[in-house]
């Protein structure tokens, strides 16, 4: 069965302890690959983030020579040290590459190995801001705010882990692996959809916007929670006629430029519309009429959602606390493993073996 | 020079907005030679969506658009019609990659579904990505990122916490998401072939791919029934964390002391001696009272100023950066995050380059976003070798254009 993995035979040596490297190689392991994490101490995860994002990876305890030996067993090494740590532990990048060609490491951090700001402090929140989607986020009147469950860090990860296949990928097809530098501010200044590169090119200002993006954009109080809709030119007759409100119903709201210069009035009645209607009616409508309608769900709410449960979305997962049930494979097409959560350096004399071909 | 990861790898283009064009421009980043197919009739509404006031052919000349199409080809084909269906089916035959992020009945109502495109090239790599996937009882929802977020469970994680309401995040958030997802996808499915010889169909719905940003908090709710709680700014595991505000209309510096040794040196910065031994328990409880103390400090300072000053003194600091004084930062600058890409049609601004830094490769960005149908010829005539002359009969027929039939003029 393993061997039919995509992944199944490539190696991964995970170093850091933070969540970027966690959620980096997540998905390499669901894939087949053989992670190795390789435990900070103290740990650096909470304990839903280490039942979430440590399933199927072996944990070792090692010092610096083995780490080094590991990472020139391994075909991807993925670590979230600050600048200049793994160097400092024997590790240097540039020489492991010098030494093993075909090696892909990938550095994560929050700004960079390079560069004025590189070793500056940084939490989730102020790596976050630097990158320009907290500024955005939340309303005018009030702070800046951020999402919740540390996206500048789960960003980061998910692009080191999609960057990571795709220098594992050049690695096999043209022998040579590379280190991949890439920061959290970055990934996040390069994605700032219109907002930043309409001030880019005309310095046009962005404002908080909150939840109304415009009148037949944004998610509104409805009688059993929040709910929205995502109404472009395309949908918008869809939408409006769906209503079956005289209001919205007036032909002249087809028009973009309409729209716009009357966006708050009809805003505030297609607020009212949505006010006593209920979260899978709304949906129900949105299906039927072609129409981009959301509901806003709990984890609680998705992990009875019958569509992810037919598609086999969730894992269940062995925790200390109970069986776990966390975001399986990410996509469905490629084979995938769920995996089973490992105590720290439980695997170290077996990783020795397998990698090294040496006992502890 | 070396080689970039993807160099070789050709990938038919079918996307459209922002998730499906994101995850082609990250393989053009890498290597990869996109053609990004539109109809004449039906063209990606990102060009045309925001024209710029008075600008001819705004369709070619969308800074929003460029942004996410640079590095690729432009290809029309009108796949409505039986010609433009064969001619997109010889070009498949000749590229190892599809991806598409139709609403999830579309591809195979044109005709072009897995069963096709496996036929005419039977290692084919198909992407898929629409918002809820292929299968499921909700494969029918449309979804674009706003509501992506909202059916992850993400949006429900967000909120200042004193008002009970769950914020959006200010970008589509879904949307970059699903693309960053779907180009690892495609490089893993060109690994799985380098080891079988065999294509594959990958089924990504963007909801599936947004709830993983909150993996956590589905071991949470499983563990413990544990809803999202909304904390603003603040922290679950260190205190203070906050967003405070500077000098300036709407200017902020977010600030995190994430130990005592950094609680130390910001009550220290700040002249708040007199908190600086509380412990981490007690500056949960007086945190409204240390968030006024570190606004009067902030309140002085530029947000650049106050995080230097920050940082200095050895604390987690950093701008808020907005739209504006992104593109200034000394830290994104000096790494040479923005370049800037000669478009004959438009003056050149600054754009993001690859946050998939390859050290020894060095990837550098070739081109401007393409305009539309520009490598008609390069690809009808060059790569799948029909006669110049059937460039005009395709034109006439409407299957291939320069120019979206029915785009307003600025």
């Amino acid at each position: 069965m393993g061997e039919d993995l995509p992944l199944a035979g490539t190696r991964v040596l995970e170093i850091g302890g933070g969540l970027p490297a966690a959620f980096a190689t997540r998905w390499l392991a669901g894939f087949g690959a053989d992670v190795v994490r390789s435990d900070a101490a103290p740990e650096g995860l909470g304990r839903d983030e280490q039942a979430a994002l440590l399933p199927g990876k072996r944990r070792v305890g090692v010092g610096d020579e083995k780490l080094r030996e590991l990472a020139l067993a391994a075909e991807i090494v993925v670590e979230d040290g600050a600048p200049g740590a793994l160097a400092a532990r024997g590790l240097d990048p540039r020489e492991l590459r010098r030494e093993k060609r075909a090696l892909v490491i990938v550095s994560l951090t929050p700004f960079g190995q390079t560069g004025p700001a590189a070793h500056w402090r940084a939490a989730n929140l102020t790596a976050h801001a630097a990158g320009g989607i907290l500024s955005l986020t939340g309303i005018a009147s009030r702070p800046p705010l951020q999402n919740g469950y540390s996206q500048a860090w789960m960003l980061l990860g998910l692009n080191g882990s999609s960057a990571a296949l795709a220098a594992y990928y050049g690695s096999l097809a043209h022998g040579e692996g590379d280190w991949l530098d890439i920061s959290a501010q970055e990934c996040a200044a390069g994605m700032l959809e219109y907002y930043g590169p309409r001030a880019a090119f005309d310095n046009t200002p962005a404002v908080r916007l909150g939840n109304r993006v415009n009148c037949l954009w944004g998610i509104f109080p409805v009688a059993d929670g929040f709910a929205g809709v995502c109404a472009l030119q395309r949908q918008a007759p869809a939408f409006l006629n769906m209503t079956q409100d005289p209001e919205l119903s007036d032909p002249r709201l087809l028009e973009p430029a309409y729209r716009l210069s009357n966006d708050a009035q009809i805003g505030d009645r297609v607020a009212r519309w949505f006010r006593d209607k209920k979260k899978l009616d709304l949906l129900a409508m949105g299906e039927s009429n072609k129409v981009p309608m959301g509901a806003v769900m709990t984890p609680l709410d998705l992990l009875a959602n019958a569509s992810l449960e037919e598609r086999g979305f969730f894992d269940a997962v062995q925790t200390p606390a109970g069986e776990a049930r966390i975001p399986g494979r990410p996509y469905l097409g490629m084979d995938w493993r769920a995996g089973e959560l490992h105590a720290p350096a439980a695997d170290t004399e077996a990783v020795l073996a397998d990698w090294l071909g040496a006992a502890s | 020079m070396k080689k970039l990861p993807l160099d070789g790898v050709r990938v038919a283009d079918l996307s459209m907005m922002w998730a499906g064009p994101f995850a082609t421009r990250l393989l053009a980043e890498m290597g990869a030679e996109v053609v990004k197919i539109e109809s004449p009739r039906a063209w990606d509404n990102v060009r045309t969506l925001l024209p710029q006031p008075g600008a001819p052919e705004p369709w070619n000349t969308s800074y929003y658009f460029n942004d996410y199409n640079r590095d690729k080809k432009s290809l029309t084909l009108d796949l409505s019609q039986p010609r433009g269906r064969v001619l997109f089916l010889e070009l498949i035959a000749r590229c190892d990659c599809v991806i598409e992020n139709y609403r999830a009945d579309v591809l195979d109502k044109l005709g072009i579904g897995w069963d096709v495109l496996r036929e005419t090239k039977p290692d084919i790599i198909l992407v898929s990505m629409a918002g809820f996937g292929k299968t499921g009882s909700e494969k029918g929802f449309v979804g674009f990122g706003p509501i992506i977020e909202q059916m992850a469970g993400m949006a429900s994680t967000t909120g200042y916490g004193d008002d009970g309401i769950p914020y959006k995040t200010g970008i589509s958030y879904g949307d970059p998401i699903g693309g960053m997802a779907a180009a690892g996808a495609i490089a893993l499915a060109l690994i799985q072939r380098r080891k079988t010889g065999k294509g594959a169909w990958i089924d990504l719905a963007q909801r599936e791919t947004m709830a993983q940003m909150i993996g956590p908090a589905f071991a949470a709710a499983s563990l413990r029934g544990e809803s999202p709680v909304h904390r603003g700014n603040r922290d679950a595991r260190f205190a203070p964390q906050g967003v405070y505000r500077c000098l300036g209309p709407d200017l902020w510096v977010a600030i995190s002391a994430r130990d005592d040794r950094e609680w130390w040196a910001l009550a220290r910065a700040i002249g708040a001696d007199d908190l600086a031994s509380l412990e981490l328990s007690e500056r949960r409880e007086r945190h409204d009272e240390i968030d006024r103390r570190i606004e009067a400090f902030s309140a002085r300072f530029l947000p650049r100023e106050a995080a230097e000053l920050l940082q200095r003194a050895g604390v987690s600091a950093a701008p808020v950066q907005d739209m504006n004084s992104i593109h200034q930062d000394p830290q994104l600058a000096a790494r040479g995050a923005w370049i800037e890409l000669p478009q004959a049609r438009m003056r050149t601004w600054k754009q993001p380059a690859s946050a998939w830094r390859l050290v020894e490769a060095k990837p550098k960005l070739r081109r401007h976003a393409p305009l539309f149908g520009e490598h008609n010829r390069e690809i009808l005539c060059g790569l799948l070798g029909h006669p110049e002359g059937e460039l005009a009969e395709l034109e006439a027929a409407g299957i291939i254009g320069n120019a979206p039939i029915g785009a307003r003029e600025g």
